[in-house]
């Protein structure tokens, strides 16, 4: 009892210095409450658990009664609330949180502060649309270029760095050209760097038809594009590839990022849609279909539709939506009820897991399509003059069905009547069915009248919402400098990280939803100084910012899978260049295939089909191309935001002793030694051709060792030509140098 | 390689946790090196964490994803036996949720018979005729449980402590917590045998966010163990050594001039790769053993099978790999169709893995490394005692659905109590009823005697430091000896 009124004199004296001692600033809601309540407190009292009847989620509910009577927050009065008693209670069975350490006193003293100026809530940053008129801070300093630049510089200063130097002409050259199409310069650039502005280099770039291959390769991830159809048999796609070729030419074409948005998402329901407006609903075919007997093709249907839902809303919103389809969100303020209200409106198409994949699309190339309008034609015309029984009619009708189109998934709409209810799934069992709900979208995120497919990508690009334009200029940043601006690229949500550059990520947002131009929005960036910086990290700054978050430095990071095998082959002359058409299947380790249900076999592309991008490899999902695997690609059952880079043996050993690496070094030792001159010059010209710049002496000289070494270790050997292996084997070095197999 | 050594001598001087693993007098393995990259922003869990005395050195979890049926294997239930074929009562299944059981299932009966055997008259089912002669060897812990009922999840908390995606998993944390006692083999190897690859997939033994290094390799029974081991034609040892000595030069070189630690990782990995290339065939090369060690297992080299993997598993920990992970696929038996039932697919599995898997007992009880190695074997849950009935109507065969309330799992080694069972489910095996063990607990106790305190093996990432055992696990005390 005693002990107890010394506790009660205790907290009245607490109190009592605590407010007279409390600073007059404002606690920062977002910054300094909301991590300790989701870290503390929300996994009982949030959106899927509210014990006590309490949920810090919303400011009403935690501002409502208990099921005891007792209130957890009374705004103003820290010492009436149920919350401070309990997180300052010495009785373990009492103290909250009940199990871990108690708050800390810094903690408890802050919860107090925000309690006494009101306990308001703030909306979490990105749930509220970026502010149009933000404007970019006058800094007055030659680094300032551009906006960007103004930004980066701001923040630079308040951490107490300084910028890097401008990185060298040839250096930015590779390094542009490698975010840009994603190969090393092509023929010519260089020549241009003395007579060409910056300017115009990067425009040169931009209109590289490589260009869309690039940033198709980003897309696929997320679009979890794949040749096949997953699960366990996991049977081929033959015609995704026209999928591949839509994304690839939207980028070229530059189209606006809400009409790639439109047609993706719901190009079967604009108004008389185009052929490639369908084929951009492919976007959503990329869901798994199982094949296996005795599955029920209504859950796999299903599972699809939620793959849609989840997929659409951390593509575009960075949103952890599919926490949403068991209970209402844990930390975001979602409720379980709104994701059915997404899913209803990605209930209403016809594909139903059908095991080829209906509904399909027949499309003809443009000669097919001629000829077989013509043969319709002609057979129309021979009914029409009653000339049916002939041999000549019963050849054209032959020609005509020889004409097989090539047949690919699309999403259409079912007919009205046939409209399918959407319940709410109990707990996210598909079986066991709530409520009935109508289509809509989230009000946390913008509540709108959403009706259909259509309706919803419009709500996406409109404006007003909060999301998708921060969400996609952030995807494109990472991109370039390696990590976002905000690094969760998949999670905008209170769980993910804020943004290192609110501001800058905000001013972005607002320029690219003002026209949805991707190559300006990318032309912003790279024409910023930031972006020009050298990639030389000095010591402090390697201490301090190891990730380079305050971008003091310019970018230096590996290149991705595509871009290790693509540039190997463009070094050694024997990239296949065509853009666009069927997938191809490169060399591949015997018996990859065969652990897996044969339905199709590994046929090894010829005449130079081998050597195409990485983005055209044939995908299977249950086993992805080894190197690429080897080099951080996802598997692509799901859609993918980010690729966490590894640096491991394997990879060696891959750019090494792959076969597309061995030909590769084997046919750059090929040109180097045609080269006149003496053998440093000879490896000059090959270190250049792959480097974009002539080597250290130092370096001439380590190759030249290795050449007389292996020279000399080769006579012994049979069925080996000793001076081409020598320069084989310094080609294979200079292929899997560091700064070769980086972006820097 | 001199010049790499220097270079990382030159890097040790500032860094301490190069330091501390010299006076720790741990090998300079592929862990180590690879600390090195973005080592600034390590929780150094080998400062932090004041290790108490190791009784393991090596894990091998032999893990049987899709989940084998304790009730036919270890769990006997007699009682079970007698309700057969009744509907389940509702008290069972109130509130509760299952992967595929709709509507009130009925029970169903263990579908084999037990017996008592050894000195501690351990109950086993006819099954396994050989494993039944090693139980006093081995510690039964059969209230085991888990909060996820399907199998990719399931296998991700089993392997990461959570079941999500993103979390590095067992092996990568005990490799990153003790690095490597072979520096020319990988730390964490992985063998898969089995119908195929496990749901969780490549996940379960990714890094998550650890360094890269610590990822778990993955070695194949056929072709090369490692993809892309063998070298092209004409490049000998020889010439490969001088052209990743050039390599490592140009790149130290390199380093020098842009001072990112990236490339000291890649360096220390083409080092590893070389290395490797010599090692791993020579590990894998199981037509080095004895004859009567290929009887002893079953095993038949160059095959893909549990029985290889189980010798292989035992000349890799002799080599000193810290966490060898098999998985062998297949145990799924819902009833749905043969392959998926009690007495079709399950049987085979069984029948695969009962040889090899006490030869391995006591194969590393003959050569003296039972005593530090610890083996696991279980799957990610268990099962049902009702009979499945997808859709609400009972499946054609004999099967059971997903169950995580109670579940069987056997350990030996490493300093465990053997000869003993803990933990005891009721008398339908539906629930634990004492010494009940959270998969959290499990992975606090496994860490506790390899010498590691699961709260304080720690790395700080998203404004977070985060464990293998999230914010929960128990060291079982009971169990260890």
């Amino acid at each position: 009892m005693k002990n107890g009124w010394v506790k009660v004199g205790l907290l009245v004296a607490v109190a009592v210095l605590g407010i007279c001692f409390w600073p007059k600033s404002k606690v920062d809601f977002n910054a300094d409450i909301r991590p300790i309540l989701n870290a503390k407190c929300m996994s009982c009292h949030g959106g899927v658990r509210q014990q006590a009847g309490l949920s810090f989620l919303r400011r009403e509910s935690a501002l409502e009664a208990l099921e005891s009577g007792a209130h957890a927050i009374v705004p103003g009065s820290p010492g009436k609330s149920e919350l401070i008693n309990r997180i300052e209670e010495t009785d373990p069975d009492l103290r909250m949180p009940p199990e871990g350490d108690a708050l800390t006193q810094q903690e408890v003293s802050l919860l107090k502060k925000w309690i006494n100026q009101g306990a308001e809530w703030e909306e979490h940053w990105s749930f509220s649309p970026p502010d149009t008129a933000i404007d970019p801070p006058t800094m007055d300093a030659p680094f300032v270029q551009n906006p960007v630049d103004a930004f980066v510089l701001e923040r630079m200063e308040a951490e107490g760095f300084t910028p890097s130097p401008r990185a060298d002409s040839t250096t930015l050259l590779r390094r542009l050209s490698l975010d840009l199409i994603g190969l090393p310069p092509r023929e010519g650039w260089k020549e241009h760097l003395s007579d060409w502005t910056f300017e115009e280099l990067v425009d040169t770039i931009l209109a590289s038809p490589h260009f869309g291959e690039r940033w198709a390769a980003m897309w696929l991830d997320l679009a979890r594009y794949a040749d096949s159809q997953g699960y366990q048999k996991d049977p081929i796609r033959r015609t995704m590839w026209l999928y591949r070729d839509w994304v690839i030419r939207a980028f070229n074409e530059n189209m606006p990022f809400d009409q790639f948005t439109l047609e993706q998402l719901g190009g079967d329901l604009l108004p008389e849609p185009t052929n490639d407006q369908l084929v951009a609903t492919a976007f959503h075919r990329n869901t798994m279909t199982n094949d296996e007997g005795g599955t029920d093709d209504e859950e796999f249907r299903v599972a699809a539709v939620l793959d849609r839902v989840n997929t659409s809303f951390e593509v575009w919103q960075g949103v952890t939506f599919s926490c949403v389809q068991c209970h209402s969100h844990p930390y975001d303020p979602i409720d379980h009820r709104e994701y059915y209200e997404a899913y209803a409106l990605f209930n209403q198409t016809a594909d139903r897991d059908h095991p080829r994949d209906e509904p399909r699309l027949p499309l003809y190339s443009p000669a097919e399509y001629q000829k077989h309008r013509r043969l319709g034609k002609d057979i129309d015309a021979a009914r029409e003059a009653g000339d049916t029984v002939g041999a000549q009619y019963q050849s054209l009708v032959q020609a005509f069905l020889e004409i097989e189109p090539q047949r690919l998934p699309v999403m259409q709409r079912l007919p009205a009547d046939t409209s399918r209810p959407t319940p709410i799934f109990i707990r996210g069992n598909w079986l066991a069915h709530g409520d009935l709900v109508e289509p809509g979208v989230p009000a946390a995120l913008g509540k709108d009248e959403v009706k259909d497919r259509l309706d919803f990508a419009k709500w996406l690009v409109n404006p007003e919402n909060p999301l998708t334009a921060r969400v996609m200029v952030n995807r494109f940043w990472e991109q370039i400098f390696g990590i976002g601006l905000v690094e969760s690229l998949e999670d905008f949500g209170t769980q993910g990280y804020p943004p290192s550059h609110p501001a800058l990520l905000d001013w972005l947002a607002v320029q690219f939803s003002s026209d949805w131009d991707v190559k300006r929005l990318l032309k912003t960036i790279v024409m910023s100084s930031t972006y020009q910086q050298s990639s030389f990290i000095k010591d402090e700054v390697l201490k301090k910012d190891p990730y380079n978050r305050f971008l003091s430095r310019g970018p230096r990071i590996r290149l991705s899978a595509e871009q290790i095998r693509d540039q190997a082959l463009a070094i050694a002359g024997l990239l296949k260049t065509d853009v666009y058409g069927p997938s191809v299947m490169p060399y591949q380790p015997e018996g990859v295939w065969n652990t897996i249900r044969h339905v199709a076999r590994w046929e090894t592309a010829e005449n130079g089909f081998q050597h195409r991008r990485g983005l055209y490899t044939f995908w299977r999902r249950v086993s992805p191309y080894p190197s690429m695997i080897a080099f951080d690609s996802p598997s692509r059952e799901f859609c993918v935001s980010r690729r966490i880079r590894t640096n491991t043996p394997i990879q060696a050993l891959v750019t090494l002793n792959d076969p597309v690496f061995v030909e590769a070094a084997d046919t750059l030792a090929s040109h180097m030694s045609r080269i006149e001159g003496n053998l440093e010059t000879q490896i000059a010209y090959g270190y250049e051709r792959a480097l974009g710049r002539l080597p250290e002496p130092e370096d001439v000289k380590t190759l030249s060792d290795l050449y007389q070494q292996t020279l000399i270790k080769s006579g012994s050997l049979e069925r080996v030509q000793p001076h081409d292996h020598a320069m084989e084997t310094v080609a294979s070095v200079i292929l899997n140098l560091d700064e070769l197999i980086t972006k820097s | 390689m001199k010049v790499f050594r220097e270079l990382l001598d030159h890097e040790s001087r500032y860094l301490t946790r190069r330091h501390f693993l010299r006076q720790g007098s741990l090998g300079l393995g592929a862990a180590a090196l690879g600390s090195l990259a973005g080592c600034q922003s390590l929780t150094d869990p080998m400062l932090q964490n004041e290790r108490s005395p190791a009784k393991a050195k090596t894990i091998i979890f032999l893990h049987m994803a899709g989940a084998p049926s304790q009730l036919e294997l270890f769990d006997y239930k007699p009682l079970l036996q007698k309700l057969d074929g009744q509907p389940c009562p509702d008290s069972l299944l109130a509130g509760k949720r299952f992967a595929f059981i709709r509507g009130v299932p009925d029970m169903l009966g263990p579908q084999f018979s037990f017996d008592q055997y050894g000195a501690s008259g351990s109950w086993v089912s006819e099954l396994l005729p050989n494993f039944k002669e090693v139980v006093d060897d081995v510690l039964f812990t059969k209230a085991l449980y888990t909060e996820e009922f399907n199998h990719g999840p399931a296998q991700l908390f089993m392997h990461t402590g959570s079941p999500r995606l993103g979390r590095p998993s067992f092996g990568s944390w005990v490799t990153y917590g003790l690095g490597s006692e072979n520096e020319n083999l990988p730390g964490f190897i992985v063998l898969v045998s089995g119908q195929s690859a496990p749901s969780g997939g490549k996940s379960l033994w990714g890094s998550g966010f650890l360094p890269s290094v610590y990822q778990g390799v993955e070695f194949r029974s056929k072709g090369d163990p490692v993809l892309y081991m063998s070298n092209p034609d004409g490049v000998t040892r020889d010439i490969r050594k001088d052209a990743i000595e050039a390599i490592n030069n140009i790149n130290a070189r390199a380093h020098e001039e842009v001072n990112d630690p990236e490339i000291l990782t890649r360096m220390a990995q083409y080092e590893m790769a070389f290395k490797m290339q010599m090692t791993v065939p020579e590990a894998t090369n199981l037509s080095e053993e004895p004859a009567y060690i290929h009887e002893m297992y079953g095993t038949a080299p160059g095959e893909i099978s549990f029985a290889n993997n189980c010798l292989l598993a035992r000349r890799l920990a002799e080599r000193g790999v810290r966490f060898i992970q098999l998985y062998h696929r297949g145990w799924d038996s819902h009833g749905s169709n043969d392959f998926e039932s009690l007495h079709g697919g399950f049987l085979k599995r069984v029948k695969e893995v009962d040889q090899p898997m006490t030869a391995l007992i006591r194969d590393l009880k003959q050569r003296g490394m039972l005593e530090d190695t610890l083996v696991v074997w279980g799957g990610e849950f268990g099962r049902t005692p009702m009979q499945e009935n997808r859709q609400g109507i009972t499946n054609r065969f004999k099967g059971r659905d997903h169950h995580g309330n109670a579940f069987t799992m056997w350990m030996t080694g490493g300093g465990l109590k053997t000869g003993i069972t803990y933990g005891e489910t009721d008398e339908i095996g539906y629930d634990g009823i004492s010494g009940r063990i959270h998969i959290h607990d499990l992975q606090a106790t496994l860490l506790h005697q390899l010498g590691i305190d699961h709260e304080k093996l720690t790395y700080h990432f998203q404004g977070r430091d985060f464990r293998l055992t999230d914010v929960h696990g128990h060291i079982v005390q009971d169990i260890l000896a």
